[in-house]
């Protein structure tokens, strides 16, 4: 491969020491001028109509300046995950609406001189609620009797695909394996909690400041909400604690709006973890049904899959994720007849929204599992196995043919294989313990063209100096991708990078852009930048070619300076600015719209060992292996730092985490650090990882994604070594001793 | 309200405070030190943590009118004139920082144990940095950043 400047190095992710000297400001550490702070009142019932509402005292305390409800808001339904004006989503979301779906519901939002003031008029507002039959379980809720959380029924939808003919390949099958899985709903466990910020100035502009993953689908929901013209509308994020999906969609941007638009006032709102975990988005838990039909030789014929998922009391995110996991599961094995059929269920559950892997961590933990029992079944080592029905370098999607780029799950089994023979051998200190060791294949994409419009237009604006500054739509959230985007334009406009500045996701500034989802930070954005860098640094060459009086074609970019290959005669690049600006009159702005058309997936292939503790049962991940298909590693460290957080948040899914319901409550039962668990640094395994780097066609430079893929495989790699550690079948996971 | 003298990264400043507020309130609100961070207010995930007289402390755990008298360093006093401070250099350097929000507590934490113990094990590491939660990182960099800072703090001498 082409060897780079900066492109596939190790680089510290954009701000970082801001970061580590505790200068960098997220939304919760800005402060306004005459700033109001918000509480909200949460429902405490999982299902009821507001009989009545009186705010009238706490209206009445010195220092309140709004109480929001249904009364007095807009009433405008919504879809929280919005991206496109066009689409025309399930909307059954308001800011505040008359009844309440769920425990964390919003009831009313207060904005007072101070958070004393506001926590204690939320202990004014007098509610009564109408109660009404409430479900938990989306299994229940589906039913035809039960009583509808919205319109007439509490199936969602239905989403449906099909490869071949599954039911001949049944019968082509010499066996047939049918299993149910389960998986939990979970916390994102973003360190930052959700904020926001909202200020309607002097000629009636709304902004709007939080941590988001959408702003330019936010701006649309706001628009939709207050009847705003877009022009009307800011969102900015200054840059996230974290979001994992959980920041995609508006929560808080709606209430902290309204509260603005009732005060005249800025106003903050930041919910504190109880709060986040209560009222803000969750996975999608799910019930997945695999049956499976294999030969003897263990070539899997046919596979139906049907996946009933919990999402919550509103649709947001209902329609997406599961249609996301639908198309995951094509791209993974050459199984020519292959089903899906897919039902989002509304509960009185907090709504279940955008997380890490949209679908994939559910379905492959489904599939991984399944395999692992044919594999024993048939007696074919799991290895052999996958690697007889993985896809080749020349797959395709099962269902229409269509390519899928260079897919190399093949080559990341036989690393991760290879990558095994370090293991020291582990003990079992006198049959103290039970070890085990499991392996799992997971796939994503890179882009959201499967579902939608996935485009992003970045723009490159010279100085005279011959610095720069970059402006993009893209969210900073710890994934670096726009420390990606900062590093093409280095390599491509033969800059350092302090000479590179970035302003990024602020609706009113930067181009248009999908939200900062579907793993389409390298895949999309960087292809836009790499665009937008070609064409500056085709500009510079223009200009130094008129200056220079030589063929364009003959110059070269250097550091310092401007030169031509062939006569060698040489400027200062900041001479080029300044014949630009002075001499040609022009300033120098670039901006390119990237459009992406395919969405290849990156794959990867874990393998853990794990050891249980005969006389308690517990499990600790002692050793584990990641290598996954990327096309090209843009940037080290943040590729290595999305796998490393992707184990963590995979072992924590496989072993300790869920959100717990009571069924006859409604009620989440763990909504704290202190009794959701999520993994200490002494828990964490031993660590090798590695990449393949096959040059992907359609990417930029050659790459594809990473971040959502790196959880896939996590939990079913660590089930399925617990699996043959204990000789167990485990089909539900959080995996505690205690539960199963 | 009530006025107290607290002494911060090496001065004393004089504020007044309700004797419920927390050293972490005080902090981000009062004296717009927003370095801390406020993950949980439980006391569960580290993000606020301040060393006071020597250990590392959740501040979102501890009154304000508690800490009169105590030596209290947050992440601001980290760097000096301007020098980052080598567990910093080694954060940057080693890509222990993604969101950087657990970030400074993780600084914090992780300063506490090498003004201690300058050769610490990886086991002495994970066990300081056991209170303080990271969601990006699998915690597999900054324990290899605190290994490079205190490798650095043994070869350069720091004030």
């Amino acid at each position: 491969m082409k060897d780079y400047n900066i492109i596939g190095k190790k680089v510290p992710i954009v701000d970082a020491e801001l970061k580590v000297t505790g200068q960098f400001k997220y939304t919760d550490d800005l402060k306004l001028p005459g700033m109001l702070y918000a509480q909200v009142l949460f429902s405490p019932v999982p299902h009821a109509r507001i009989k009545s509402l009186d705010t009238s005292a706490a209206e009445a305390l010195p220092g309140v300046r709004a109480v929001a409800t249904y009364k007095n808001s807009s009433r405008v339904k919504f879809n929280s995950t919005t991206r496109l004006r066009t689409q025309e989503w399930i909307s059954n979301e308001c800011v505040f609406d008359d009844t309440v779906r769920f425990v964390g519901d919003r009831v009313a939002a207060v904005a007072a001189d101070s958070l004393a003031i506001a926590k204690q008029a939320l202990r004014l507002i007098r509610v009564e609620y109408e109660e009404l039959p409430h479900y938990v379980d989306p299994v229940v809720a589906m039913q035809e009797e039960s009583y509808p959380i919205h319109g007439s029924s509490n199936i969602v939808g239905k989403i449906c695909q099909n490869a071949g003919d599954v039911d001949k390949g049944f019968e082509e099958s010499d066996y047939i394996f049918e299993d149910t899985y389960t998986t939990p709903a979970v916390h994102h466990g973003a360190i930052e909690t959700h904020a926001a910020i909202a200020n309607f100035d002097a000629k009636g502009k709304l902004t709007v400041i939080s941590p988001n993953q959408n702003i330019f689908g936010t701006r649309i929901i706001l628009s939709r909400i207050f009847g705003l013209p877009m022009s009307r509308i800011r969102v900015i994020t200054p840059g996230m604690g974290g979001a994992f999906g959980g920041k995609l969609e508006a929560t808080l941007e709606p209430v902290v709006a309204e509260l603005a638009r009732q005060t005249g006032r800025p106003v903050k709102l930041t919910y504190n973890r109880r709060e986040t975990m209560l009222s803000t988005r969750t996975r999608h838990a799910t019930v997945i049904t695999i049956k499976t039909g294999v030969r003897k030789d263990g070539t899997i014929v046919a596979q139906d899959l049907k996946v009933i998922s919990n999402t919550g009391a509103y649709a947001g995110s209902a329609m997406n994720v599961v249609g996301a996991m639908s198309n995951k599961v094509f791209k993974a094995y050459k199984i020519p007849n292959m089903r899906f059929t897919g039902y989002p269920v509304h509960t009185n559950t907090p709504s279940a929204g955008a997380m890490r892997g949209y679908g994939s961590p559910q379905v492959f933990f489904a599939q991984q599992c399944q395999l692992l029992k044919i594999s024993k079944a048939l007696r074919i080592d799991f290895a052999e196995l996958q690697i007889k029905n993985m896809m080749d370098s020349d797959g395709f999607d099962q269902r229409s043919g269509k390519s899928i780029g260079n897919p190399r799950p093949k080559d990341c089994l036989r690393r991760a294989l290879e990558l095994k023979k370090n293991w020291e051998p582990l003990s079992d200190e006198g049959g103290k313990y039970s070890i085990g060791v499991g392996m799992a294949l997971g796939c994503h994409g890179s882009s959201t063209c499967d579902a939608h419009l996935d485009q992003v237009c970045i723009m490159i604006k010279m100085n005279e100096d011959s610095s720069c500054i970059m402006y993009t739509g893209t969210h900073e959230m710890g994934q670096a991708a726009i420390t990606a985007q900062m590093q093409v334009v280095s390599e491509i406009l033969n800059l350092p990078l302090h000479m590179i500045d970035v302003v990024y996701s602020d609706t009113d500034v930067c181009g248009w852009t999908v939200g900062d989802f579907s793993s389409r930070g390298i895949y999309v954005t960087v292809h836009a930048a790499k665009k937008a860098a070609e064409a500056a640094r085709a500009a510079i060459l223009r200009v130094a070619a008129t200056m220079m009086q030589e063929d364009e074609a003959d110059l070269e970019l250097g550091p310092n300076d401007v030169y031509s290959k062939v006569s060698g005669k040489r400027v200062e690049r900041c001479q080029v600015m300044d014949y630009a600006q002075q001499v040609l009159n022009e300033d120098i702005i670039c901006s390119a719209t990237y459009h992406a058309t395919d969405s290849p997936p990156p794959y990867g292939v874990h393998i853990a060992r794990v050891r249980v503790e005969n006389s308690t049962g517990k499990v600790e991940v002692t050793d584990y292996i990641a290598v996954h298909d990327v096309g090209k590693v843009i940037n080290r460290l943040g590729a290595e730092g999305q796998i490393e957080g992707a184990v963590h948040m995979g072992i924590g899914y496989a072993l300790c985490e869920k959100i717990e319901y009571d069924s006859a409550y409604g009620k989440a039962r763990n909504n704290s650090f202190r009794n959701y668990k999520m993994l200490k640094a002494s828990e964490m395994p031993r660590l090798q990882l590695d990449f393949i780097e096959k040059y992907e066609p359609t990417g930029p430079f050659g790459a594809k994604s990473i971040s959502e893929c790196a959880v896939v495989p996590s939990a079913p790699a660590v089930i399925n070594a617990v699996c043959n550690a204990l000789g167990i079948e485990i089909k539900n996971i959080p995996y505690h001793v205690t539960e199963q | 309200m009530e006025k107290i003298e607290l002494n911060i990264n090496g001065e004393d400043v004089t504020v007044e405070v309700e004797r419920n507020w927390t050293l972490l309130y005080v902090l981000r609100e009062i004296l717009n030190l927003t370095g801390a961070k406020p993950g949980c207010n439980t006391g569960d995930c580290g993000a606020c943590k301040v060393i006071i007289d020597g250990e590392a402390v959740n501040s979102c755990l501890v009154h304000a009118v508690r800490v009169q008298g105590k030596a209290i360093e947050t992440v601001e006093g980290l760097s000096i004139n301007g020098k980052l401070h080598p567990l910093q250099q080694a954060f940057i350097d080693c890509g222990a920082v993604q969101c950087g929000y657990c970030t400074p507590g993780m600084l914090m934490s992780a300063k506490a144990l090498l003004d201690k113990n300058r050769t610490p094990s990886e086991d002495e590491i994970r066990e300081a940095i056991g209170n303080n939660l990271c969601r990006c990182t699998g915690y597999y960099k900054i324990i290899e950043a605190i290994q490079r800072a205190a490798k650095m703090m043994g070869e350069v001498k720091v004030e």
